[in-house]
């Protein structure tokens, strides 16, 4: 088998097991040595790429765990030369093997137990994504900032941030009571939804990091999963939503462009993952609960079932908005209902619904008021009022990518009129 | 033939906090490159060197810790490679993975002393 060490090291072992180290070193120390912890499995890491330059062991996960096995030792020495003597968290861990923590189903609880702490009440929301990103993770500063579109410095800062509640309140790896695990299990499913709209929404040009969020939000709603206590409707949905949304991600993001749903080669939507959403969103209706992750879900689906685009039920699809309207009545959603209208020729009803929509709350997305309009008029024939909307539109809009869009569809009005 | 090393310099991975990924990622260039070279039969050796070290130097033999250079400076590694000229060494040294991290790579021929 000698010449299989030449096999290439399977793709993000480092981030992921990045992120198991973290969790188990974390339940071992306690989340107050975070950054001492970090450091120390950076470095292990940093060892491992410079050792395995000429060489890779027959197992790399192995090695990595004894690496992490050996910085354990070595850590507690460390905390234990810092005046923690008395701990008693460290007392008590000390006597059990540390083999122990690194055994599977150990793992996966400590795991579980971090995306709760990352999903704590006490960090705001932008300093809970920061934190899944980096601690379970295994993104650095950088990655997160280009992910996340901010500047590193603040992404810098949030860390810095949740580091110091950490110590403040004492937080620790523990699941939350069961008359919270409820409330808390929303925020978490919350955060991982958000962590994907940030993949799969995003227009920059580092596709590569989009799909990486994309599959590490899939990763994390599949950890909770794997807890049966922890099953529920939203988590299965939830679940079965991403699914649909990820399979399509290969077709959507062929070349530079973004490819908008009706131009997708829906061949190479990917099969494996819409078999996974479909066995999800069946399970997600055989609990009691419901969420609007079922409804986002169900819409999924319906484009995901459709053979092209314009076979799509669309009216379906519209008994699924307006269901979502009832429950959640924002102007994000009235917009969605206004361009299934116009898929269904109903521009009458799109029209209607347009004028009751405040743009001003649509904040940095008003551009998509004025494209809607430019939509409804353009199927109207109404083509100089079409093209003042579009105007618009490309004025208000901020994103480069998106803005070339809108370029490219006044620029085949002009043409055809 | 000759013998040549390729030092290199720069591209510290610790001070430029790299993820997990991306050293992963480098590793496997790294790996890539090495095995590229003993296909073809000219590498001849190589390591990778901490950046901690100790010097000793002048007649009191005066001993101190480093590193002692900014890191952009500091000896990462090297590999000693058999090729014909400096200009098939530079060929080679194209593929060194850290250009894109600011690294260097500086080619210096090793003198063959007379084995007769």
């Amino acid at each position: 088998m000698t010449e299989n060490k030449q096999e290439p090291v399977i793709d993000h072992l480092f981030r992921h097991q990045y992120g198991k180290m973290v969790a188990i070193l974390s339940k071992i120390f306690g989340p107050s040595h975070l950054e001492l912890i970090e450091d120390a499995i950076q470095d292990t890491f940093i060892q491992a790429s410079l050792k395995w330059r000429t060489e890779i062991p027959d197992n790399p996960e192995a090695w990595l765990t004894q690496a992490a096995k050996n910085r354990t030792i070595d850590l507690f020495r460390q905390i234990s030369a810092q005046k923690e003597r008395k701990n008693k968290m460290i007392h008590g861990s000390a006597t059990l093997k540390i083999n122990d923590f690194f055994l599977d189903h150990e793992v996966a609880d400590s795991q579980l137990r971090m995306i709760f702490l990352a999903c704590h009440p006490a960090f705001k929301k932008e300093e809970q994504i920061v934190f899944a990103l980096k601690c379970i993770s295994g993104f650095s500063l950088r990655e997160i900032a280009a992910a996340l579109l901010q500047k590193e410095e603040t992404i810098k800062k949030r860390i810095a941030r949740t580091r110091k509640k950490i110590k403040e309140k004492e937080l620790h790896l523990d699941y939350p009571s069961p008359t919270e695990i409820h409330h808390r299990l929303s925020g978490v499913l919350q955060i991982i939804y958000l962590i994907f709209n940030e993949g799969f929404h995003s227009t920059k040009e580092h596709a590569l990091v989009d799909r990486d969020l994309c599959g590490e939000a899939l990763r994390l709603c599949r950890h909770l999963l794997q807890k049966k206590s922890l099953r529920s409707g939203s988590v299965y949905a939830l679940f079965a939503l991403l699914c649909f949304h990820a399979s399509r991600l290969e077709a959507k993001t062929a070349g530079k462009k973004v490819i908008d749903l009706r131009h997708q080669d829906r061949t190479q939507w990917y099969q494996p993952l819409i078999n996974l959403g479909h066995e999800a969103f069946e399970k997600a209706f055989q609990f009691p609960d419901q969420s609007m992750y079922h409804l986002e879900a169900a819409i999924a689906r319906e484009h995901i079932m459709a053979e092209s685009f314009e076979k799509t039920n669309w009216s379906n699809i519209l008994t699924l908005y307006e269901e979502m309207y009832t429950l959640m009545p924002t102007t994000s959603v009235l917009l969605s209902l206004v361009a299934v209208h116009v898929q269904m020729h109903q521009l009458d009803a799109a029209e209607d619904i347009l004028q009751k929509v405040d743009a001003e709350k649509l904040e940095k997305r008003k551009y998509l008021y004025h494209a809607s309009y430019f939509e409804v008029y353009q199927k109207q024939k109404r083509h100089k009022e079409a093209l003042h909307e579009i105007e618009f539109a490309i004025a208000l809009c901020p994103n480069q990518m998106e803005k070339d869009h809108l370029r490219r569809k006044r620029d085949q009005v002009v043409e055809s009129s | 033939m000759k013998e040549f090393m390729m030092i290199f310099l720069g591209a510290d991975y610790e001070e430029l906090g790299l993820s997990p990924e991306e050293l992963q990622m480098r590793m496997g260039k790294w790996f890539a490159w090495g095995d590229k070279m003993k296909a073809q039969g000219i590498l001849r050796g190589g390591n990778a060197l901490h950046a901690k070290g100790k010097r000793i130097s002048g007649p009191d033999r005066v001993e101190s810790d480093g590193p002692f250079v900014e890191s952009k400076e500091l000896i990462g590694g090297y590999y000693t490679i058999a090729v014909d000229s400096f200009k098939d060494a530079a060929v080679v040294a194209q593929d060194f993975p850290d250009f894109d991290l600011g690294g260097t790579v500086e080619i210096r021929e090793i003198i063959q002393f007379d084995r007769e």
